[in-house]
């Protein structure tokens, strides 16, 4: 599995998508924005990007060739994707904190680069994982309808959260007013989003196992 | 010891069917896999290593069964589907270094030892290797984690005479210690013809014959004469072709009456192969 995890990372994704979290991270130094747009990046630019590389080289019948099972081939590239996602939040959350030091004075009409907005990022990329993995896996080549479903259903989960996160005082308390003092409540958010996020992709995981088997590789 | 094994292999396509596809390989055989295109020759090498599921059938590779012990044989199979087609603006370099991690048995020794033999340059792109080169590559892959079993498909079309007369002759070389068995699909039969120890004949999704080569010749007989002749054996014959000489046509030598006058001959590979592929178009 861990030679599957290094292939990936050596032959199939591009040098580039390591950098472009650095890249896009950076955007969150733009005050007041929507940072969900910073994570659904990678949603738009990362996974066509690699997924469309592996079909290019024909990924699918060189990893079949090698003595590995199909569940390991599947749980190889649900890590892949994972460590892609943590890439992508790990850098935005750096210069999220940059994002806090520089506009401390502004009070932001969109969620704020705090822990808890962290928690929602892991949530949302869980709703991407846990559509996108078990679509694509229908063939393990395909990624168009996948990406079209999961990126949808990302951003949808996006807009509501912010919405109700401007409508609705308590959420914006939360998020925006003074919840964000509450190091402890914040802490709890992110704790919860994370474990929606392993939940979620455990739970792909699982379901593209089952459709992979039945997968002909031709 | 058998080194393949396949047992009633049944495989059902809408448009195309693998039907009870039996045959057995010895330890240390070269056996050539023909049939004409679309025959089913891929089909059946694919569902051999559990890349198609098949519907019904047993599969044992090396006296063990695949479906039991997959990786576990993959590490014992060289695997090719013609020449290295996979992240082709690599570098050798790098990409054995990839494959190298998942073999147990992987030697580098003998992984240079082919290089060099090979002539295959490690700082080149796969991208820049000829057809021939990369499968000279793939089987310098193969023979580098030991594998026991070569399953090659179609390893030699698209390459030169030359090319194929030197690989065939590698071939030969590897199964000299009696421990290394080759299993390679072609239409190319004149590749058997020179080093094929065994022949499997596949037509239409079923296996028309797996035998020793020349006791396949042998089992077919070539028959030539006049038009009158023809309507003797009319009904027996595999297929024929008629012109203003007469006819000649492919029949099973245990349909011909060697006393009916008729000039018979011993078929080649592709005479066989032909008039087999003729026999479809003739009832259709």
């Amino acid at each position: 599995m861990y030679n599957l995890v290094m292939k990936d990372l050596k032959l199939g994704v591009n040098p580039m998508f390591f950098l472009l979290p650095v890249i896009l991270g950076a955007l969150m130094l733009i005050p007041g924005w929507l940072y969900f747009i910073v994570i659904l990046y990678f949603c738009w630019i990362t996974v066509p990007g690699v997924f469309g590389q592996f079909k290019a080289h024909n990924d699918l019948m060189f990893t079949s060739l090698m003595p590995v099972t199909k569940k390991d081939i599947v749980k190889a590239r649900v890590l892949v994707i994972v460590i892609m996602e943590l890439l992508h939040i790990v850098m935005a959350m750096i210069f999220g904190m940059i994002n806090i030091q520089l506009y401390s004075s502004l009070t932001p009409f969109f969620f704020g680069p705090h822990l808890g907005f962290w928690g929602l990022c892991f949530v949302m990329l869980a709703v991407f994982n846990v559509v996108f993995i078990p679509m694509y896996y229908k063939t393990a080549y395909k990624f168009g309808s996948a990406g079209i479903v999961s990126i949808a259903a990302a951003m949808l989960f996006a807009g509501v959260a912010q919405w109700i996160g401007i409508a609705s005082p308590v959420v914006s308390d939360l998020f925006t007013g003074s919840g964000v003092q509450n190091t402890g409540l914040q802490i709890l958010i992110l704790a919860a989003g994370i474990v929606i996020f392993i939940a979620l992709t455990m739970i792909a995981y699982r379901i593209a196992v089952k459709r992979f088997l039945k997968v002909e590789i031709l | 010891m058998l080194a393949l094994d396949i047992r009633n292999l049944n495989k059902k396509y809408p448009n195309f069917e693998l039907r009870d596809i039996s045959f057995q390989l010895e330890k240390g055989y070269i056996m050539g896999f023909i049939g004409a295109n679309g025959a089913g020759k891929t089909t059946t090498i694919k569902s051999m290593l559990n890349m198609i599921r098949i519907d019904s059938g047993e599969v044992r590779i090396l006296g063990k069964n695949i479906a039991e012990h997959e990786t576990e044989l993959k590490q014992e199979i060289g695997l090719a589907f013609g020449g290295v087609d996979f992240y082709t603006r690599s570098k050798l370099k790098v990409m054995t270094g990839v494959i190298k991690k998942f073999y147990k048995n992987w030697d580098q020794d003998t992984y240079y030892k082919y290089l060099r033999r090979f002539k295959l340059d490690e700082n080149k792109k796969i991208a820049e290797l000829s057809a021939g080169m990369r499968v000279k590559y793939n089987l310098a892959l193969a023979l580098s984690h030991g594998a026991k079993l070569l399953i090659l498909d179609e390893p030699t079309s698209g390459l030169d005479p030359a090319a194929r007369d030197d690989l065939l002759d590698i071939f030969q070389e590897l199964v000299v210690d009696g421990e290394i068995s080759i299993l390679f699909s072609t239409h190319i039969t004149s590749d058997l013809e020179k080093c094929a120890d065994y022949i499997t004949f596949i037509d239409n999704g079923q296996i028309v014959a797996s035998s020793e080569k020349n006791e396949l010749l042998e089992s077919y007989r070539l028959l030539n004469g006049s038009e009158s002749q023809l309507n003797q054996v009319k009904d027996k014959m595999i297929s024929y072709k008629v012109n203003s000489f007469g006819f000649t046509g492919l029949i099973r030598s245990s349909d011909f009456d060697s006393g009916s006058g008729i000039r018979a001959a011993t078929p080649s590979l592709e005479e066989i192969m032909i008039y087999f592929a003729r026999k479809e178009v003739m009832y259709v």
